[in-house]
């Protein structure tokens, strides 16, 4: 006989793997939890059981994969947690180039219209793709410092969950995480359109 | 409760397996003509009976305006889908076709989960005959790049044919549960599975733990349109066309020598997989220059013409390891699925790929009904000490403003896999928000495929108020389902989905009904097939016993009844109606009761009496 699924509600992704909202997880740790939380919910395990837990079988392991899913994601967790404590703000601002970044954004733009001009009157594309790779790479440079920026306020943010720390105090690591998520959105789009810009020379 | 089998329903060959607890492995169950594969060929009769597998093939050469095959290319796709397709099959569209496929057996029309459902019942025979008892439920495997609707396809094809589906498997996932019982292999495994119509490629890793091994799908790729047949359509235009030069004879304007010439190139084909040449000869009718066209194929030359096809299934399995972030000689075991793996372009490509050979020990036409057996053992027994994680092969999606769709279950997550998403209201009072649902990687709704649409009922209530919490949940045989629910009541809302390209409910019970009927002819036919093999051997028995001397004690009359009897049950078998030739046997039985009762010794006679003579 199969035991049923508990059906006490789960309130989020870091519930469902019995884990505090801290931002460092243990990868081996949570792999081998998802494993043995999947023998006790997949639902295949319940196909011969009566209907009631058969649902809760698909709802519970439908969550389980969800969360794990996000949680193994380091950039989707810290997006996830945000959402959570409803703290993540993409605001108006998505389109908008980051202050620090404009100069360099403006060169790219002018470059990528370059590329474009040169594409339909066939002029000389050389140059100007190398120009556009060495931008790309360079905005990805930005794009790993922007990571690094988001582990180390992670670690803070860790640091301030064991600490105890003040809601005021979390909150402000909140919306630090939150712009760093925003910058990091941007130059992914951006590097992104350059790259689909040179494929498509 | 009875036993759950595994089937596979392939493009060009279905097969049924069940799992041998005595053994502890899968086995296929062969069918009446010895075989463990059924071809995925149906015809109708002109009167009215359904035929499937081995005789529906050779009417696909008799009578192929009747008969049909590779119908799994349609499964779950509408006609606008389906035109490149059009060129190279004989499929024969009703008018009425649209986002549901109808197609033509002689003057009736069916849709392709009831052609589906045909062959699956003929399988489902098999097993209850092997068995002898009843079978009505299986596990039914489908190619693991099947969308929603090809997928729900499938699963309605199971009703139909009276089987309830308890688990749709991805072809290569079975596979690999095979080949896993079979090897004890651990590690990171590829399975490449190119079919008669279908392409997959799947990666898994294979994991031991203290209650058992995990089969975890990490990523999955594939075509649902390139297989072996696109490799015979490479080569049709080409052998028509030497046909037309050589015997001023045009072969495309005549189906059934079309289907002889494909049957001889498909041998061709086969030969060329162990052999360094084949001839390929088609006779020819009169009106032809020659009465026969016989051509050579170098396997160097047939590899230069397939080299296209084999190349297309490079970019899926190069995407499902990116998705899977492994390179290929990070891969420990690399597995061979489907007949078009026998292929020995397609041994040495994969070879060359991943840096080393293959697994081919499995019948790859048998594996994946072996895997889908496994599964259905697992299921069976409720906890298994194995588990199978699999996962969605497209992205799931929701239209956004301005055409755009916004991802919210990505590919390769691990099923079931659910998303949520909050729904409010633009304007006053609207009473209605339009959803509609996408499964596809692209950035635009109409460059991926519709799965559904449907409007939230709203109650009336100021712009922005309203707050309705969409579920979207992708079970674990990768079918979509959507619930609804108001936010603020908590109240459930009961959504109609209506299918994009899919049967509605109440045209499944319709066909359903119709399909028992047919059914019914089956068992009609089985019957009257009982019932004459009884006859033939109650007159063998008669004439027997007629001519032994003591016979000589019946009365003239006696005789004269025998023979009438006689006569009549020899009319009655050579018609088809069972219940007349149940009439008769029991007419001779009983005319023929006074001879037994005299065949007998008196001592014997009194203890049998009212015993048959067909009993001695």
């Amino acid at each position: 006989m199969t035991t049923a699924p508990s059906a006490t509600p789960t309130s989020d992704c870091f519930a469902v793997f019995g884990l505090p909202r801290k931002l460092w997880i243990e990868m081996s740790v949570l792999e081998q939890k998802f494993l043995q939380l999947s023998w006790k919910l997949h639902p295949d395990n319940f196909v011969n059981a009566p209907e009631g837990e058969r649902e809760l079988s698909l709802k519970r392991s439908s969550e389980l994969n969800d969360a794990y899913r996000i949680l193994r994601d380091p950039v989707g967790r810290v997006e996830y947690l945000l959402q959570i404590e409803g703290e993540r703000k993409e605001g108006e601002k998505k389109q908008q180039a980051p202050p620090e970044l404009l100069e360099e954004v403006f060169e790219l733009n002018e470059s990528l219209d370059e590329l474009r001009d040169a594409k339909s009157s066939g002029g000389d594309l050389g140059q100007l793709k190398a120009r556009l790779r060495s931008a790309e790479n360079n905005f990805q440079e930005k794009l790993a410092e922007v990571d690094a920026q988001l582990q180390s306020v992670a670690r803070d943010w860790d640091a301030a969950l064991e600490a105890n720390a003040t809601g005021e105090a979390r909150k402000k690591l909140m919306a630090r995480m939150n712009e760093l998520l925003n910058r990091r959105s941007y130059i992914r789009n951006l590097v992104a359109n350059v790259a689909k810009e040179l494929a498509e020379v | 409760m009875a036993r759950i089998v595994g089937i596979d329903l392939g493009t060009t060959n279905s097969l049924v397996a069940y799992f041998d607890p005595q053994t502890g492995k899968p086995k296929c169950i062969e069918g009446p003509h010895g075989s463990t594969l059924c071809p995925s060929v149906v015809s109708l009769d002109a009167d009215g009976t359904v035929v499937v597998g081995e005789p529906a093939q050779k009417r696909l050469l008799t009578q192929p305006e009747r008969s049909i095959y590779s119908v799994k290319r349609l499964m779950g796709r509408g006609v606008k889908d389906i035109q490149e397709e059009l060129k190279l099959f004989p499929f024969r569209l009703d008018p009425s076709s649209a986002n549901v496929i109808r197609v033509r057996l002689g003057d009736k029309v069916f849709t392709p989960p009831e052609i589906s459902a045909f062959i699956l019942r003929e399988l489902k025979n098999w097993a209850e005959a092997f068995f002898g008892e009843a079978v009505d439920r299986a596990v039914v495997t489908v190619p693991a790049y099947f969308n929603d609707a090809q997928r729900q396809a499938t699963k309605d094809a199971g009703k139909i044919a009276g089987l309830e589906v308890l688990r749709l498997v991805n072809e290569p996932t079975a596979a690999a549960l095979a080949y896993g019982l079979h090897e004890q292999r651990r590690g990171k495994v590829a399975v490449y599975d190119l079919g008669g119509g279908t392409f997959d490629i799947s990666v898994l890793k294979l994991i031991s733990t203290a209650e058992g091994d995990i089969y975890q799908v990490l990523s999955t790729n594939g075509d649902t349109h390139l297989g072996g047949d696109d490799i015979d359509n490479l080569f049709m235009p080409h052998l028509e066309q030497e046909i037309v030069d050589f015997h001023e004879f045009d072969v495309a304007k005549h189906p059934r020598l079309r289907q002889e010439l494909r049957k001889a190139f498909i041998e061709a084909k086969h030969k060329l997989s162990r052999e360094d040449d084949a001839v390929l000869s088609l006779p020819l009718p009169e009106g032809a220059r020659h009465p026969v066209h016989r051509t050579g194929l170098s396997r160097a030359a047939f590899e230069e013409i397939i080299f296209p096809v084999v190349d297309r299934t490079m970019g899926p399995v190069k995407l499902a390891l990116a998705d899977a972030k492994l390179a290929p000689e990070e891969i420990d075991e690399v597995v061979l699925v489907g007949g078009t793996t026998r292929t020995p372009l397609i041994r040495r490509t994969v070879q060359q790929f991943f840096g080393r050979p293959p697994h081919t020990e499995l019948n790859p036409d048998e594996v994946v009904a072996l895997g889908a057996a496994v599964q259905a053992n697992i299921l069976d027994r409720g906890v298994s000490n194995m588990l199978l994680l699999d996962v969605t092969p497209l992205s799931l999606g929701i239209e956004t403003y301005g055409g755009a769709v916004a991802k919210i279950i990505p590919r390769n997550s691990t099923i079931p896999a659910s998303a949520q998403e909050l729904y409010t209201t633009g304007v006053d009072n609207q009473t209605g928000i339009d959803i509609h649902v996408l499964q596809g990687e692209r950035e635009l709704a109409r460059d991926c495929r519709s799965l559904a649409r449907f409007t939230l009922k709203v109650p009336p209530a100021p712009a922005g108020l309203p707050r309705i919490e969409v579920k979207f949940l992708i079970d674990a045989n990768g079918i979509l389902q959507v619930a609804a629910k108001d936010v603020r009541t908590g109240e459930q809302h009961f959504i109609e989905v209506q299918p994009s390209y899919g049967i509605l409910d109440s045209e499944i019970e319709r066909m359903l009904e119709e399909s028992i009927e047919y059914a019914e002819q089956d068992f009609a036919e089985r019957q009257a097939i009982e019932a004459r093999t009884e006859a033939e051997s109650i007159l063998v028995a008669t004439s027997k016993a007629q001519a032994q001397p003591q016979a000589a004690a019946l009365s003239g009359e006696e005789r004269a009844k025998i023979d009438s009897a006689v006569a009549a049950l020899k009319e009655s078998i050579a018609g088809s109606d069972y219940k007349l030739m149940r009439k008769r046997i029991d007419g001779l039985n009983q005319a023929t009761q006074h001879l037994a009762e005299v065949m007998m010794n008196s001592a014997v006679n009194t203890v049998l009496q009212g015993k048959k003579l067909a009993d001695f």
